[in-house]
């Protein structure tokens, strides 16, 4: 286990150094990330313009609401266990777009440390602060600004036990990611699949009661990624949805233990490109 | 026409590159797809906290087929000019292509052609099949207006042509900037914000008004408003005026910019 550590910290220090010499690719790639949030959230604030609160209805009955401050918490809540997963395990990705389709995998398996977290740590992705300084500037200024009435429902005590699961959100992406990409052990390519899979996280950062029956189970059963958002964020706000709490470790850790399953038959299954 | 004719074999491979990686292209589909899915519902919980039936104009329905058409005229007129040609820059591959007896910008428009073809044979009737099915079930009847239809299909090209040389122009970049990840990125959030992908220009007020005149509505706000038949006659033929008008400009910019660009260009090697 001290190796691991040790070797993840070698390649993080390698990313820094690289990350010093490419001071431009590193600016251009964080203004990027930062621009397409601030994209999505200028496109919140025109919507929420024209109307009080974000309004969940059942036969006309108001059943639940959210003001722009709470979604806007939610949204930056969001960007947090995503931002992290990006951050640390962004080289996942290679993997079914171009490592096992070149026959680049051959690497890994002569080392001697499990492919699998050589894979996850190799690259360390600062074009993540992007992701994570908005997300952050997003839920301290939603905060800050919140009418008191609405304020005055958060216990600060509750951080606690969110910030004991956000490790576990991370680990529902990162499983979703190893999974997917592992098909490409068979496939030679299956970036694409990872993508369509990933995509689903889109549905996470707003309520989830606004979707149908369908969607809501999806994400929060299958492509659980409503654990990684809506239902922290809102436990975190108002007390509500305690149940996702220990329903997010225990998904977490069957993903976790499908997609290394995956990953190991799929290593199995490996054929060098043979060049 | 003969001039033209030796990029055929241009188009072929881009069709056959189209081919090959169709089920990659469908699972990408998909997921770039969930974005509209996410605003259906979105819109949805807008449409039922606002007091009125409409916002700004748009009915939820109109907002709807907005969503998707949207999606469709963005896929089909999106041009990755930029990346493919910053990236040869980078490289110095691209001096493959200038020892050639043709034009640099047409054989990457008759390649991306190709691609075109198949992206369009895939997607264009699953989604406008959706949408008018969406449409007849909302209003009982059927709302498809084939002229209008025709119209679009005229303004979607043209906004491609605009994407194309506005791409191809951006791409030059790259000898100056040497980065495409980020500026890619950078120049996406921008454009799907201005053109109108994100949300309709219509609820920017005063803003949203001037942006209906610069290149980026031309690229995305027009087919789509032109397929939802928000536009009379005189407005159609204004905003395809204005639409030729951009191809033409982007057109000479990405002339100009290319050989200020050949100018500089230094590849070591080969």
């Amino acid at each position: 286990m001290r190796k691991y550590f040790k070797l993840h910290r070698i390649f993080i220090a390698q990313d820094l150094k690289k990350l010093m010499e490419y001071k431009v690719d590193f600016l251009m790639g964080a203004i990027g990330f930062v621009l397409v949030q601030a994209v999505k959230i200028l496109t919140l604030g025109i919507i929420f313009a024209s109307i009080p609160a974000l309004a969940y209805k059942v036969n006309g009955q108001v059943v639940d609401s959210w003001t722009f401050n709470e979604v806007l918490f939610i949204y930056g809540f969001s960007l947090i266990p995503k931002g992290i997963d990006h951050l640390l395990f962004d080289n996942l990705w290679g993997m079914g777009y171009w490592v096992v389709a070149k026959g680049d995998f051959d690497k890994y398996l002569t080392r001697p440390v499990n492919s699998w977290f050589y894979v996850l740590t190799e690259k360390f992705c600062v074009d993540a602060f992007g992701d994570l300084f908005v997300g952050i500037v997003l839920v301290v200024y939603s905060v800050l600004s919140m009418p008191a009435d609405i304020a005055a429902n958060i216990n600060w005590f509750r951080l606690i036990p969110v910030a004991f699961v956000i490790p576990f959100a991370v680990m529902i992406y990162t499983s979703v990611k190893t999974a997917t990409a592992a098909i490409s052990f068979w496939t030679k390519r299956s970036g694409h699949i990872t993508h369509m899979c990933y995509m689903t996280n889109e549905f996470a950062s707003y309520p989830a009661k606004i979707y149908n029956n369908v969607v809501k189970t999806i994400i929060t059963y299958i492509l659980p990624f409503a654990l990684t958002a809506y239902y922290p964020a809102i436990y975190l706000l108002r007390g509500e949805s305690v149940w996702s709490l220990p329903v997010t470790i225990g998904v977490s850790a069957v993903l976790f233990f499908i997609s290394q399953l995956v990953w190991k038959l799929g290593e199995k299954a490996y054929e060098s490109a043979g060049s | 026409m003969s001039k033209l004719r030796k990029y055929t074999p241009f188009t072929r491979a881009g069709i056959m590159e189209s081919v090959t990686y169709r089920a990659n292209f469908l699972f990408f589909l998909l997921g770039e797809i969930m974005k509209c899915f996410v605003m259906f519902f979105v819109w949805k919980a807008v449409f039922d906290s606002s007091s009125g039936e409409t916002l700004f104009g748009f009915s939820y329905d109109n907002m709807v087929v907005y969503l998707f058409i949207s999606f469709l005229s963005g896929y089909i007129t999106y041009s990755d000019g930029s990346y493919a040609i910053g990236k040869e820059i980078l490289d110095g591959s691209v001096v493959m292509r200038m020892i050639k007896p043709i034009d640099f910008d047409m054989c990457f428009l008759f390649q991306e052609l190709g691609n075109k073809i198949i992206s369009f044979s895939l997607i264009f009737l699953p989604i406008t099949a959706g949408v008018e099915i969406y449409r007849f079930v909302i209003n009982g009847r059927l709302m498809l207006d084939i002229p209008m239809l025709l119209l679009f299909l005229v303004s979607m090209v043209l906004a491609y042509g605009i994407n194309f040389y506005f791409n191809l122009s951006y791409g030059f970049l790259a000898f100056f900037l040497k980065n495409l990840w980020g500026t890619d990125i950078i120049k996406g959030a921008v454009v799907d914000f201005l053109s109108g992908a994100t949300i309709p220009l219509a609820f920017m007020g005063g803003f949203g008004y001037v942006l209906q005149f610069l290149p980026f509505a031309s690229l995305s706000y027009t087919p789509v408003m032109i397929y939802m038949g928000m536009y009379g006659a005189k407005k159609i033929i204004f905003y395809l005026g204005l639409q030729v008008f951009w191809l033409v400009i982007f057109a000479l910019i990405s002339k100009l910019v290319l050989k200020l660009a050949m100018k500089r260009l230094v590849v070591h090697g080969g």
